[in-house]
């Protein structure tokens, strides 16, 4: 290939966004972070105290939400892969009709599917009124909303498409050769499956992992509209202390915790597909 | 056995992905009070309700704005990254594209909360200024990505063979190079367009009063339940879902 002249002046629009619009704020949160709230006013002292302030008082709630996130994060993926896998290895021509349908709802709308699964699961809503309508409850019961396994399922509904297409992705690159050799050399299905097409999707479902579990930490609306009282995650907590709380030097340690700690489960969830899915042929 | 029990595993995921949706559509077709079985008249009731409510307007007014504004801008930022950066080392292109896509890594509530908090303090006026400028730090990563990837296997050799044939640079580009990549720039400005469409958390926090349609949708919602919400979430569906069939058409996606 011939050499061509280089236009790194082409990257000037983006960076200057970049820069002004994610760099910068990143750094004033960071020094945010260090200020503290003194009788309502910003003090522009540097402390690390807010740090000392979300480990000692909010660690229960940095549990429960990663707990919750990396629930919704392994289910999201196990599922998402035996669905890739049935459409790549199983559904035939069928495979092609249930990419189209996961992509559809790929894109179905973020808010409208909280509110969707807030209308099913509500103690007026779809799922009690059938019941009550072919008569297989009398009463309506409420046990279906504002509980963290609601959480889990609304936030699983939304990142299932997110989850089946990386991993879809990778498992349709596999060489079906290979695998029929294996099996013609006595190698076990099983066996098959977990040295051969296992080790090559590792990207996908490392993909599939991550997105699922950065987008679970973070979530706000789906702990609101259907975690109910008790369902305390992070992301309500950070909201409430530059609202309500007024103390936003808080909320940037919080946000900011959160952010360490999910690009340290992240590094040990790449580390573990490492160590289990290396290829063995 | 074991096929049936593949059978059975894959309608349920493919039920419990497409259901909700339905139940959505066909709730916003009841003209009942309450969103319940059994449904007793279908109609457009609430659609005419919709139409005349008097904030409903000026939200899809903004959403047109934003969502215009935010797709033209990032596929042409992007698209200009993209092609900078397809003529460095890879090695090196690479770390600049890991660093220019680290907004899609943060979390939305603290990317708002995060720009809510820089654009007070410098005391920029929140408005759709903000809104969009917000956007086009998620989308232009997803333009670049989208781009760049089709010009790592784009063939230079046919851009040198039409100059050598006597075309100026800007016609060699315009009669090569962008028919080739037509596809994947339109592609990646639908994504972009379909991206800020939906976006609800960063909006809510940058956009300071006025509405988009998301965040015209949440201020229903903590109003509680109306089934004027099952419309607009029925329209911002339909638009969304359409302009990704047209995106995936286009860029010629499979999988």
């Amino acid at each position: 290939m011939i050499l061509q002249p280089r236009r790194e002046w082409l990257l000037a629009p983006s960076t200057v966004v970049f820069a002004g619009c994610f760099a910068v704020p990143v750094a004033w949160f960071l020094v945010l972070s260090f200020f503290q709230i003194k009788s309502y006013q910003l003090s522009t002292e540097l402390t690390a105290m807010n740090y000392v302030v979300v480990w000692r008082d909010y660690l229960d709630s940095i549990l429960f939400t990663f707990t919750v996130a990396i629930c919704v994060a392994v289910v999201v993926t196990l599922v998402s892969f035996a669905f890739a896998y049935y459409i790549r290895f199983r559904a035939g021509r069928f495979g092609i009709l249930l990419i189209f349908c996961t992509l559809i709802t790929l894109f179905g709308g973020y808010l409208t599917k909280i509110y969707v699964w807030k209308t099913i699961l509500g103690s007026s809503g779809v799922i009690n009124s059938a019941l009550l309508w072919f008569g297989v409850i009398d009463e309506a019961i409420g046990v279906f909303l504002y509980n963290p396994l609601a959480v889990v399922i609304t936030l699983g509904h939304y990142l299932l498409p997110l989850g089946v297409l990386p991993i879809y992705g990778s498992l349709r690159n596999v060489d079906e050769t290979p695998l029929l050799g294996a099996r013609d050399l006595g190698a076990s299905p099983w066996r098959v499956f977990y040295d051969i097409v296992l080790p090559q999707c590792r990207v996908g479902i490392l993909f599939a992992f991550t997105l699922s579990f950065l987008f679970s930490v973070g979530d706000y609306v789906t702990p609101l509209l259907v975690g109910g009282p008790y369902t305390s995650m992070l992301g309500v907590l950070v909201q409430l202390q530059f609202g309500m709380r007024f103390n936003a030097p808080l909320g940037a340690a919080m946000a900011f915790t959160a952010v360490m700690l999910c690009i340290a489960i992240v590094g040990i969830a790449n580390m573990v597909l490492e160590r289990l899915l290396t290829a063995r042929w | 056995m074991s096929r049936l029990v593949w059978s059975v595993f894959a309608a349920g995921c493919l039920l419990f992905m497409l259901t909700p949706l339905v139940i959505l559509v066909l709730f916003s077709f009841s003209e009942d009070r309450a969103i319940a079985f059994p449904i007793t008249s279908f109609g457009f009731r609430w659609w005419r309700e919709l139409v005349d409510n008097n904030a409903f307007w000026p939200s899809v007014r903004h959403s047109l704005v934003v969502v215009s504004v935010v797709g033209a801008v990032s596929t042409v930022i992007g698209t200009l990254a993209a092609f900078a950066l397809a003529r460095l080392p890879p090695g090196f292109a690479g770390k600049c594209i890991a660093t220019l896509t680290l907004p899609l890594m943060v979390p939305p509530l603290v990317l708002g909360i995060m720009l809510l908090s820089f654009f007070t303090q410098s005391g920029m006026p929140l408005g759709l200024n903000t809104v969009i400028l917000a956007h086009l730090v998620f989308t232009q990563p997803l333009v670049i990505l989208i781009v760049y990837a089709s010009l790592v296997g784009f063939d230079y050799e046919m851009v040198s063979a039409a100059r050598d044939l006597g075309a100026t640079p800007a016609r060699a580009f315009r009669t090569v190079t962008l028919p080739v990549l037509r596809p994947s720039i339109i592609g990646a400005a639908l994504v972009a367009m379909a991206i800020s469409l939906d976006d609800f958390i960063v909006t809510f926090f940058t956009i300071g009063g006025g509405n988009t349609l998301p965040t015209f949708l949440w201020g229903m919602l903590r109003k509680g339940v109306s089934p004027q919400l099952n419309i607009v979430s029925s329209i911002l569906m339909g638009v969304t879902i359409g302009i990704s069939v047209i995106a995936l058409r286009v860029t010629r996606y499979r999988g």
